[in-house]
């Protein structure tokens, strides 16, 4: 049950995306939270907190892929082709972003010249020195790719719901936290 | 007689301006290899800050310590700390208010010697804040009559006002700030009074 099968996702494939799913959620919240507090000790306090998250999300992201690379994926429900492309492309352009973002975050965060803390627990080296242009541009990154993950999620996140409710499939239950599958 | 003037005029003056003749040499700051900084902590990352505008007057020798004097002006608004946003912070009220403090000033009252090397007891005034402390550096004498000095002194911001309140929490910015030293002197040029040879006031011994 750990291990997806060909009719549905394993458990781990399922924490991983719930699990991520909620974090994403959480970050992107105080993502856009927290740039408008006002300068002080609280602002410095949610920027780390979102640092944190943001770091714990690119190590799972790491830790997911590596695990998806020895699973099989289930046989997907039938569907025309150019939708069974968009849905593989929309998952490794999904991959690529919970990579890209956090580490423009970070790329963002060392032009800066900020520290960068785990919890309060470990500090992590910076993936450049300070430096201004940098630092517009890996903000735009970080920016546009928190929005193309934004974007990318809900129509993924639609599609799933239109296998459901419209097609009647089972590709939404091969992936709900609820062990099942399709029929 | 008359052709003797300005040359005891040029002593007269040195004299005057030095306390006692004989005095303490004094130097110039050559600023491209000189350096005051600052290390602070910050979320359990070490930082550096530069300040990279003041002025120095310097008078040391052992053999006059009383006629001997370090006195320093920084203009904080040249703190650059490798992050223009953390350098935009330090400049509020909450920090350095460089707009009411634009200027933090250190002198000593007297230097004395010590086993270990001078040590200055001196003042230094920040946002209003003067506090005394004891300032121990090392001089070492450069061949070419000139010198460095180097020092290092730890503070307690809190003592200064400096990130008081809810900056106080010392998980975001750790309250010890050690302040480094590095200055690299020129011996300073003799008075316009006295061209040529310096007005020296002690008659050589053979
Ligand atoms: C993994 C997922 C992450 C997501 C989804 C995410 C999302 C966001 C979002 C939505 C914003 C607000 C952007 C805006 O103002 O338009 C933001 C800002 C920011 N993020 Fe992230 N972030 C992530 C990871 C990270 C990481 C790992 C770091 C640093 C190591 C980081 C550092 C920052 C910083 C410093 C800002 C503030 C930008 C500013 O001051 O304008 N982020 N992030
Ligand atoms: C509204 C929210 C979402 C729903 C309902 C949802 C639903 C699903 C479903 C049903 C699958 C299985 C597809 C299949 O069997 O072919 C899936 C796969 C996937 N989802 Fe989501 N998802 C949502 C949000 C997200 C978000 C925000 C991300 C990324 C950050 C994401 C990343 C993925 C990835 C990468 C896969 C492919 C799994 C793999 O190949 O390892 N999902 N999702």
């Amino acid at each position: 049950m750990l291990r997806s099968t060909a009719t549905t996702w394993g458990v781990v494939t399922r924490l991983f995306h719930w699990g991520m799913l909620l974090l994403f959620a959480g970050i992107l919240s105080v993502g856009y939270y927290m740039t408008d507090l006002p300068l002080g000790p609280q602002k410095l306090k949610v920027y780390a907190l979102h640092k944190s998250v943001g770091l714990t999300l690119l190590a799972l992201a790491a830790l997911r892929l590596l695990w998806r690379l020895g699973e099989r994926r289930p046989l997907p429900a039938p569907m025309p082709a150019w939708q069974a492309w968009a849905a593989s492309a929309a998952h490794v352009a999904l991959y690529a972003l919970m990579f890209l973002v956090p580490l423009t975050g970070w790329l963002f965060n060392s032009a800066a010249g900020f520290p960068l803390q785990w919890f309060h627990l470990f500090n992590l080296p910076a993936l450049h020195a300070s430096d201004p242009a940098l630092k517009s541009i890996a903000k735009e990154l970080h920016e546009t790719g928190a929005m193309l993950l934004i974007v990318l999620g809900l129509a993924h996140g639609a599609a799933a719901l239109k296998h459901h409710f419209l097609d009647r499939d089972g590709t939404l239950a091969s992936m709900l936290p609820v062990v099942g599958g399709r029929r | 007689m008359n052709r003797h003037w300005p040359r005891a005029f040029g002593v007269l003056v040195l004299a005057a301006a030095t306390g006692t003749a004989g005095a303490a040499p004094t130097y110039t700051v050559v600023p491209a290899q000189s350096s005051l900084s600052f290390i602070g902590t910050q979320q359990g990352e070490k930082f550096t800050g530069v300040i990279r505008d003041f002025d120095a007057r310097i008078a040391f020798g052992t053999a006059d310590l009383a006629g001997s004097r370090l006195e320093v002006a920084m203009r904080l608004k040249s703190i650059d700390s490798k992050s223009p946003d953390r350098d935009q912070a330090i400049a509020t009220t909450d920090w350095f208010d460089v707009a009411k403090y634009p200027v933090a000033t250190f002198r000593t009252l007297a230097i004395r010697a010590t086993p270990t090397g001078a040590v200055g007891d001196a003042e230094l005034t920040i946002k209003g804040h003067t506090q005394r402390l004891a300032f121990p550096f090392a001089w070492k004498a450069a061949a070419d009559g000139g010198a460095t000095l180097d020092a290092r002194v730890t503070l307690d911001r809190l003592d200064f006002g400096l990130g008081t309140g809810e900056w106080a929490d010392e998980s975001m910015v750790g309250r010890k700030v050690e302040v480094v030293v590095h200055l690299t002197l020129a011996p300073a040029a003799p008075p316009p009074a006295a061209p040529g040879k310096p007005p020296v006031a002690k008659p050589a011994h053979p």
